[in-house]
């Protein structure tokens, strides 16, 4: 009986499959690129600016006729920050749905499926992940620069302008946590400053005052927080409740809608990346989405964009056919781009250069105080 | 699309060793674990790392988790079961969380969170299997093999005293067989099948990390034995194929992803609550109704 | 010192939560000796039963509280009733209860996830998350009531098994159930009770989890389990040792990240739990254990 059920499944399984089969971009068929990102768990709200940019830029696309007269088709992924389901994802995209291009995020994730990319001549392009290993990785693009150079500006600013010295940090334990946190103890260190004590926590977790009491302990002028998502109000929030009084600061990372909401966060010393709320990109997300637009949602809009112009010129280039090996082609002759929030040229690394600005979180808003001139 | 097919193949064939080595346990033994997924990881780290940083082949690597595997399981299995099986089931949730906790902080030799990329294909001979398709028939093979070991075990002398301690231990004991020996012996090969899983796995999927062994992976492997039967050997098998392809088929009903993960869940949940309330007399209950 | 006390009290804190889960669930063990994976369900469940109370029908807060401790009392029953009773009217050995138990939890709690997503739900609690300072402790309100609720809780356990008749009928169970059905009573019935009271005991630290840090779908999984080793720590049968097994286990867990990493921190209480097995296995003040059938 069990044995009957099962074949009966595989069956079914299989005729889902044949149908399910499509060939690439033919002639009048839409183009399908993946977008793996953090639809939900503790990186949700990045998620929805995300998906939201991706979809916006997917729409203004199509309404203008699509990408060389083919619509464009975005396939979401979702990985919620579990870099095994990115990589089932992954595979999926590009054995099955044979896509030459999918967008992702976070650096964890983007490293996982790098190699797969790289395999199977696939252009990913991340617009959010910034660990420094994500730069100079075959078929891997990165619009958003890498965080040496945010934690660079952040360091000088707290210890040259802010003059505090001393400071405790509490670290996200994955990829992108630890790394910015040891380019943050670098460059601090380069300018004069000092990381007293450290301490790990889960991205996921909802505790973090055992942590919080050590750092406490040790003192400090300043908790630098290099950790992203949900769980930075909750820190925040946890820390004062410790009676954790000196300062806290953080890279644009810790900007989402739950810190901006927080008690805790109020006064928190941040850097964060250009993004105007006036700007008309922010005010149709607005109405579209129910929900402030934010950086990423302006980044992976750009993105699509991008890929909407290295496609048309893959196409052009070898006859309508487009191949993830001709969009990485067109990628790197084009090297720059006009996107909505300026110039954008890709390095040799593969990564962006942006400016920055660094500020103070007032009221739900970041009042900024300064602006770095990025550095090419 | 045949390239898809063979995935699901791949994963049905290391699903059903890892089912089948657990089935050693919970159905032959009557010893329930819950830490399957993390022999499961060990197999996987183990073999990894010796591929990784000892330049260890596919084969070695596969020796290295076999080894690994099997001392885990000794270490928890030589105190826990020496007294009542409940013991037996805290103690390896116990295994289940430290040894996860291993691969999420000891960043220095797991990369922690992030996990192991770049994890080299088998290769036999120089010819390497780099092609789904061709890890289909390594991995059915390794199947196969499982499959003829635990009928060799079952089917012996062993095989025998181990269904007399799952009849009845008290009497076994009497009857002057070791009963806490046979049981360790028996926890120590289970272990080392089910990390073999783990090596063909990690040399397939080429990149690991920490999130693939949690508990809710112990949980899901002890489904696909309870559901799939244990009273003939193919049952584990049958339940790996069931199993699997219960999300396959909800991918293609294109259910919201966020609906579809813990949508899985109810079902596998409900299913145990089903087929324990039409088999109450349990995954032993051809060995009670007298075999 | 101070941050040895400050995790000290952490430590209490957590062990508050840890002590009414695990007298709960040693109870029900102890009486009925289901492996009852589920009564995380019933934790969980408790936690969501004061959000919806609070959020959907605008009740007040304690209202929604005491609301949802009846909730899961009915629902810890419903369980005993519905599956686990028929399981056993039909022959069901222990493991098929355990597998059964499991499934549910497994469905409890992504039918859970799907109505309220994973995400965290906070709760509005005023108050109770102010800060309070005790010499170089801090805590909130909320935390105050949680050790205070553990300390009510497990008195109030106490004295109804010893001195009213319905306890002292769950406690004849709990050492012989043959003896207590030679004397009539009903055992049934019992264990209903039992299924009641023990998930109204350890329903209030499910609600004063999510009054914290929000209502979680999975939390249930790793309490219960946590339960089970603070039960066979304690000896299994004894109240008393059942908390002290948790108290020791928030102890050690958060007193142990003074000195150690904090990310091993889970890894401390079951690294004690399996010494622990193999010293002592019949726990704190348990009774003497051979190896009995599962």
């Amino acid at each position: 009986m069990r044995i009957a059920l099962s074949s009966l499944l595989t069956l079914t399984l299989l005729a889902g499959m044949t149908t399910a089969a499509v060939p690439a971009a033919a002639q009048g068929n839409p183009i399908k690129i993946g977008a793996i990102l953090p639809l939900t768990g503790s990186g949700a709200s990045y998620g929805v600016w995300m998906k939201g940019g991706a979809e916006m830029a997917a729409e203004e696309l199509n309404a203008a006729g699509g990408i060389a007269g083919h619509k464009l088709e975005i396939i979401y992924e979702d990985h919620a920050a579990d870099a095994s389901k990115a990589v089932t994802a992954m595979r999926r995209l590009v054995e099955v749905e044979k896509v030459p291009f999918s967008l992702t995020s976070y650096s964890s994730i983007s490293l996982a499926i790098q190699p797969i990319a790289a395999q199977h001549k696939v252009v990913i392009m991340n617009g959010g992940g910034q660990s420094d290993s994500l730069a100079g990785k075959d078929y891997l693009y990165n619009n958003i620069p890498v965080v040496s150079n945010e934690v660079g500006v952040i360091a000088e600013w707290l210890a040259k302008d802010k003059k505090l010295v001393n400071v405790v940090m509490i670290v996200a334990n994955d990829e992108a946590g630890r790394n910015s946190a040891s380019t943050f103890r670098e460059k601090f260190g380069a300018v004069g400053g000092k990381v007293v004590a450290e301490e790990r926590v889960a991205l996921d977790a909802t505790d973090f005052r055992a942590q919080l009491a050590k750092l406490k302990a040790r003192g400090g002028d300043l908790l630098y927080i290099s950790s992203y998502g949900r769980n930075v109000a909750i820190i925040a929030d946890q820390a004062r409740e410790l009676g954790i009084a000196v300062p806290m600061a953080g890279t644009s990372w810790v900007l989402v809608p739950e810190t901006f909401k927080s008690k805790g966060a109020e006064g928190m010393l941040v850097t964060k990346l250009p993004f105007d709320p006036n700007s008309a990109f922010a005010k149709k997300f607005k109405e579209k989405y129910n929900t402030n637009a934010g950086f990423f949602a302006v980044q992976y809009y750009s993105a699509t964009m991008i890929f909407a112009k290295a496609a048309q010129e893959a196409m052009k280039k070898h006859s309508g056919a487009l191949t993830g090996e001709g969009v990485k082609d067109a990628i790197e002759s084009i090297r720059s781009f006009d996107t909505i929030s300026g110039k954008l040229v890709f390095q040799a690394n593969h990564g962006a250069v942006m400016d920055i600005e660094a500020g103070t979180l007032k009221s739900g808003k970041v009042e900024v105080e300064k602006t770095i001139k990025a550095a090419p | 699309m045949t390239a898809y097919l063979a995935h699901f193949l791949v994963m049905v064939a290391i699903y059903s060793i890892l089912a089948l080595s657990l089935n050693l346990l919970i159905g032959y033994s009557g010893i329930f674990s819950l830490a399957h997924a993390a022999i499961y990881g060990i197999g996987a780290y183990s073999s990894a790392l010796a591929a990784l940083k000892l330049g260890l082949g596919f084969w070695g690597g596969m020796v290295v988790a076999a080894s690994v595997g099997a001392f885990a399981s000794a270490l928890v299995a030589i105190p826990s079961l020496r007294v009542a099986g409940d013991y037996y089931v805290v103690a390896s949730f116990g295994l289940q969380v430290v040894v996860l906790a291993i691969f999420m902080n000891w960043t220095d030799l797991t990369n922690g969170h992030a996990g192991l990329p770049g994890i080299p294909r088998p290769s036999l001979f120089g010819w390497v299997i780099d092609e789904p398709y061709k890890y289909v028939f390594l991995a059915a093979g390794f199947a196969v093999a499982t499959w003829a070991i635990c009928w060799r075990l079952t089917n012996s002398a062993f095989g025998r005293v181990l269904q007399a301690i799952r009849d009845d231990e008290i009497a076994a004991q009497a009857m002057g067989k070791n009963v806490v020996l046979v049981k360790i012996v028996i926890a120590c090969i289970s272990s080392a099948l089910g990390a073999m899983a783990g090596s063909l796995y990690a040399h397939y999927i080429t990149y690991i990390n920490p999130s693939s062994f949690s508990l809710h992976e112990s949980i899901f492997i002890a489904t696909l034995v309870i559901l799939g039967g244990s009273e003939r050997l193919s049952g584990p098998i049958v339940g790996a194929f069931l199993l699997l392809a219960i999300p396959e088929l909800l991918k293609f009903m294109a259910i919201p992803d966020t609906i579809a993960a813990p949508m899985r869940q109810i079902i596998y949940g409900a299913l145990l609550i089903v087929f324990m309330l039409v088999r109450p007399e349990g995954i032993l209950g051809r060995a009670r109704h007298g075999r | 010192m101070d941050l040895f006390l400050q995790l000290a009290a952490t430590g209490l804190v957590v062990g508050s939560l840890y002590v009414l889960c695990a007298i709960g669930w040693g109870l029900i063990y102890g009486t009925t000796l289901h492996f009852h994976v589920a009564h995380g369900a019933v934790f969980t469940l408790a936690a969501y039963y004061a959000y919806a109370g609070q959020k959907f029908l605008h009740l007040p807060l304690a209202i929604a509280v005491i609301g949802a401790i009846l909730a899961a009392a009915i629902s810890g029953m419903l369980i005993d009733l519905f599956i686990y009773q028929p399981l056993e009217r039909r022959g069901a050995i222990r493991t098929t209860l355990f597998i059964a138990s499991l499934g549910l939890l497994t469905l409890i709690e992504n039918v859970l996830a799907i109505i309220f997503t994973p995400d965290p739900l906070r709760m509005d609690v005023g108050w109770l998350a102010d800060s309070v300072q005790l010499g170089p402790i801090f805590l909130t309100r909320l935390h105050l009531v949680s050790v205070g609720t553990a300390i009510i809780g497990f008195l109030a356990l106490m004295a109804f098994l010893k001195y009213s008749l319905w306890g002292q009928a769950i406690r004849a169970v709990s050492s012989s159930p043959e003896m207590a059905r030679t004397v009539g009573i009903d055992l049934r019935r019992v264990h209903l009770l039992t299924y009641a009271v023990g998930s109204a005991i350890s329903a209030p630290a499910g609600i004063l989890l999510a009054m914290d840090v929000g209502a979680e779908p999975y939390r249930g999984t790793t309490f219960v389990l946590l339960a089970s080793v603070a039960v066979i720590m304690g000896g299994i049968g004894s109240i008393p040792g059942a908390a002290l097994g948790a108290l020791f286990l928030a102890l050690l867990e958060n007193l142990g990240v003074w000195k150690i990493p904090s990310e091993w921190q889970s890894t401390i209480s079951f690294g004690i739990f399996l010494i622990f097995i193999v010293v002592r296995p019949r726990g704190f003040f348990g009774r003497k254990i051979q190896s009995a059938e599962i």
